[in-house]
């Protein structure tokens, strides 16, 4: 009996009117979509080429004998995300910190793989389900179906079932007809991950849509006419879809709310110059104070730069290391040179210490990321109120393109850094053994330099970050359902 | 007669379950979103007032409009601090909103979103069985039985249906004005409250717009439900489809490099020329006046590359609108926008003035030579557009699409309930 209701619900379904509209909207959309982006993808691809290509030039030109230097001219570029002609990256982040900028993706975000499953296949599962029973009812054939022995249960089962697969149909073929245009492209390069985290963002979306139709089907049990289900409905998804995560980092940013990053920036130099004043202080005592104690021994080191780092405190520059090897070849051979040398180091420490624990206290820049992240953290769990937020989180962190991804390439960034910073510690080191004249002005030839890598974040971290809130789209399916299948069994059919 | 019928469609509108639906949504929506935007307004002036104490010589920053609260549009980009640089122009510091990305994830709840997604989806909502749902309960073969002519009907309908609609929008926008305009910390002057009210009438015409395209639906069904259905898909493409996907579009038909890129072809320029410098040698004669022409070159290389970017952008803005002609939704974003000043139209003003900016800095030090490093540097100074600059930068083109789409609907509404089978 179950398998007779499901495919009288199937078979009633893809013979309506919503049926059609909904397969030729969702093929069209999907397939000038992927195009579009693909052809998108392909331009973003050229443009990173591009900045590489200008980014080389500089440095391969241009690049001093001095890490900072380097460091200031070499800016890691982010390759364009694999996942771009299905869903692009965060609106907007582009025009972070520049004056030039397009305007038209924050006045007009773009349509992606996103918009399709949550704005159309959303809309489309309850306009599939809103008369699921209140229509049925109202044409009489609920009433006769039930006087028939069939169960309730079986019947909301069947038509939850038959309904939930004529719903996939216009999706599943639109995807397979993208995912084969992004197969035989040749600018668009997936491996076995992505194929398999496109797989995971098919079951996702599949959970997103059953739990729309559920949502309807609800709804409809709750109903008496089909007119004002389709109203609740469509009240309903509003606010889901259009209100709630719209609202919510906007709410957020009244309660938890952030200082001004100039002025945390302001307080934080300030703090950075008064611990060098305090150190430069400290060391300036120490050296009157060796400066007693051994005269001319002293004076010696003292021409040596005193071989560390009392040489940036005192002085305000950098050691020489010739003048560092030269300290520690005498302090080898003299004993009293060492003695003195070990006791001025202490107070170097001392003024190191207390340098770092200066900047330590520094509560400015560390509160300001800390209320930004309790902010977003804020909105983040708010907007989970709404299956459109669980949604976008799951499909955003899976395909690399999500609130953690500027973050990972951080991470990616401080990796590289710590490669590039032991590959010119040695290259300046070679460059100064050939050359003892070099200095910081002294260009500096880096271009057999490492070069960055982008890779992915690895699988089971961006699983792990997206289960929680497919748990919530579970969770919101298991309740509708449940919703549903109380207020049916409550229903009167006549 | 008329009358009659606009008196029966109002009272039968405001008894059925879907203006009360329909009114509590749209009239909690606009004050939501006038209080959450109002929040956002005031913690933007508290930055803006750090930020200006912060500011420095050939550097500028501007006030974030009262304005914005009813359609944010680009204002917290226009609000960035920025300073004039050896190349180009940089943004001295980020909005705090610049740390919680979910800002850039979800669209700002002002009332230009509210107008343009869901009071849209409203006003097809109101139209879709005004005529084919007549038609099913039997009431529309009964009225034109007796000596109602067809186009007194169909104006009646429309004239009662889109008042019935529109009512609880004008008292929900005044309530949330006047709680703006009471708050003491929201300055809004006679050229904002003229604003404000093109800003009300382009969306009186952008719904109307709607509404008359779900009354065409309405003509050309027999049925509600079909008539639904097709209403919200045509909504869905409307609405989302032709804005969306017409921008990226028209991005594959302009290049435009990405804002990185242009910055690093800055950066390129900046580190030549210190190459060049380095190259004069200090001992020359006319090493000053070597250097000065040096530093002129770049500044105007660089002008050149802004300019060049900034063409294209234009280019790009144009290609959008014309792909995106066939929806009202977009030149409804760019005409609110724009009108607000928080627009495409605004920020393109703003460029120039800073570029003009820029360009009496240099004239003053490099070809009057009555400017040093010492002297006091004038200040830039820049007011939004009026209501004039508005409607000469684009601004009476969008009005006339959505007066024209306006008038094709209801036309083809008129047409269709003409040649209508009412039984």
């Amino acid at each position: 009996m179950l398998r007779t209701i499901i495919a009288k619900e199937f078979l009633n379904n893809i013979l309506n009117l919503r049926f059609m509209i909904g397969l030729v909207l969702c093929l069209i959309v999907t397939v000038a979509c992927i195009m579009i982006l693909a052809h998108d993808y392909r331009q973003q691809m050229n443009d990173y080429n591009a900045r590489m290509n200008i980014q080389d030039e500089i440095v391969d030109n241009y690049a001093k004998a001095d890490h900072h230097r380097v460091f200031n001219l070499l800016r890691p570029q982010k390759p364009p995300e694999r996942f771009r002609p299905l869903i692009i990256g965060i609106p907007g982040n582009e025009s972070s910190g520049f004056f030039d900028y397009n305007p038209l993706p924050i006045l007009f975000p773009p349509l992606d793989f996103l918009f399709i499953v949550t704005i159309i296949m959303s809309l489309l599962a309850m306009l599939f389900s809103y008369d699921a029973i209140a229509g049925e009812r109202q044409s009489g054939t609920l009433r006769l179906m039930i006087s028939n022995s069939i169960s309730r249960t079986k019947l909301l089962f069947g038509k939850f079932i038959g309904g939930t697969a004529s719903l996939l149909i216009p999706f599943i073929l639109a995807l397979l007809v993208g995912v084969l245009y992004v197969s035989v492209n040749p600018v668009i390069q997936w491996d076995g991950s992505a194929w398999v985290e496109l797989a995971l963002l098919t079951a996702a979306s599949i959970t997103f849509i059953t739990l729309f139709y559920l949502l309807g089907l609800m709804i409809s049990t709750f109903s008496k006419y089909s007119a004002i289900s389709i109203l609740n409905c469509l009240f309903i998804w509003v606010l889901l879809i259009l209100v709630i995560p719209n609202i919510c980092p906007y709410i957020s940013a009244q309660f938890c709310r952030i200082p001004s990053i100039k002025e945390a920036e302001r307080r934080d130099n300030e703090i950075e110059r008064h611990s060098i004043e305090v150190a430069r202080k400290l060391m300036n005592e120490a050296v009157k104070e060796f400066k007693l104690k051994y005269s001319k021994l002293f004076s010696e080191f003292e021409s040596m730069e005193f071989g560390g780092i009392a040489a940036f405190f005192v002085f305000g520059r950098d050691v020489d290391p010739k003048y560092q090897k030269a300290a520690q070849q005498r302090a080898e051979e003299e004993p009293e040179f060492k003695a003195m040398m070990n006791a001025f180091r202490q107070k170097e420490e001392k003024a190191r210490d207390e340098l770092m624990r200066i900047r330590r206290a520094n509560p400015f820049l560390d509160d300001l990321h800390r209320k930004a992240a309790l902010q977003t953290n804020l909105a983040k769990n708010l907007a989970c109120i709404s299956p459109f937020a669980n949604f976008v989180y799951i499909a955003r962190e899976l395909t690399g393109t999500g609130l953690r991804s500027p973050d990972y390439f951080e991470q990616v960034k401080d990796e590289y850094d710590d490669q590039l910073h032991s590959y010119l510690d040695k290259k300046i080191q070679e460059a100064k053994e050939k050359n003892p004249e070099l200095d910081e002005e002294s260009f500096l030839d880096v271009s057999d330099r490492p070069r960055l890598v982008f890779k992915e974040e690895p699988f089971k971290d961006k699983l792990g970050a997206v289960l929680p809130y497919w748990g919530i789209l579970v969770l919101f399916n298991v309740v509708f359902f449940a919703a549903a299948f109380a207020g049916f069994m409550r229903y009167d059919v006549r | 007669m008329l009358m009659s019928i606009i008196r029966k469609e109002i009272l039968s509108n405001l008894l059925s379950y879907k203006f009360s639906i329909i009114t509590i949504l749209s009239t909690i929506l606009i004050l939501v979103s006038i209080l959450v935007m109002y929040g956002d307004y005031l913690l933007a002036m508290d930055n803006h007032d750090i930020l200006r104490k912060e500011s420095s010589d050939h550097s500028g920053i501007i006030p974030p409009t009262p304005l914005g609260i009813f359609a944010k549009g680009l204002d917290d980009n226009l609000c960035r601090p920025w300073e004039l640089q050896g190349v180009g122009v940089g943004i001295s510091s980020e909005q705090q909103k610049s740390l919680n990305n979910l800002f850039k994830l979800f669209t700002a709840p002002d009332l230009l979103y509210i107008i343009k997604v869901i009071l849209s989806l409203c006003a097809m909502l109101f139209a879709f069985d005004m005529v084919s749902g007549e038609k099913e309960t039997g009431t529309l073969r009964q009225a034109l039985s007796y000596r109602l002519k067809r186009p007194i009907l169909i104006v009646g309908k429309w004239i009662g249906g889109f008042t019935s609609f529109i009512l609880p929008f004008f008292i929900a926008v005044l309530l949330g004005t006047i709680f703006v305009t009471l708050s003491p910390m929201v300055d809004i002057n006679a050229q904002d409250w003229t604003k404000l009210g093109l800003f009300i009438l382009s969306s009186v015409i952008y719904l109307a717009i709607f509404f008359s395209l779900g009354l065409l639906i309405s003509c050309l069904t027999h049925r509600s439900s079909t008539s639904l259905v097709i209403s919200l898909f045509v909504w869905t493409i409307l609405v989302f489809l032709i804005p969306n996907l017409g921008n990226i579009l028209a991005c594959q038909f302009i290049q435009i490099p990405t804002a990185q890129q242009l910055d690093l072809k800055r950066k390129q320029i900046m580190n030549r020329v210190r190459f060049e410098m380095k190259q004069i040698p200090k001992t020359r004669p006319d090493y000053e006046k070597r250097l000065k022409e040096l530093q002129f070159r770049t500044i105007k290389e660089g002008d050149q590359l802004d300019e060049d970017y900034r063409n294209r952008i234009n280019r790009l803005v144009k290609v959008s609108q014309s792909i995106t002609g066939l929806s009202p939704a977009p030149a409804f974003t760019l005409l609110a926008t724009d009108i607000m000043g928080t627009g495409v139209a605004e920020e393109r003003r703003l460029k120039k003035a800073a570029q003009d900016y820029k360009d009496f800095l240099v004239k003053l030090y490099y070809i009057d030579g009555t400017l040093d490093e010492e002297s006091e540097q004038p200040k830039f100074h820049y007011q939004r557009s009026s209501v004039k600059d508005i409607l000469s930068q684009g601004g009476l083109s969008n009005s006339l699409i959505l007066i024209l789409l306006n008038v094709l609907f209801f036309s083809g509404a008129y047409v269709a309930f003409l040649r209508y089978d009412v039984r």
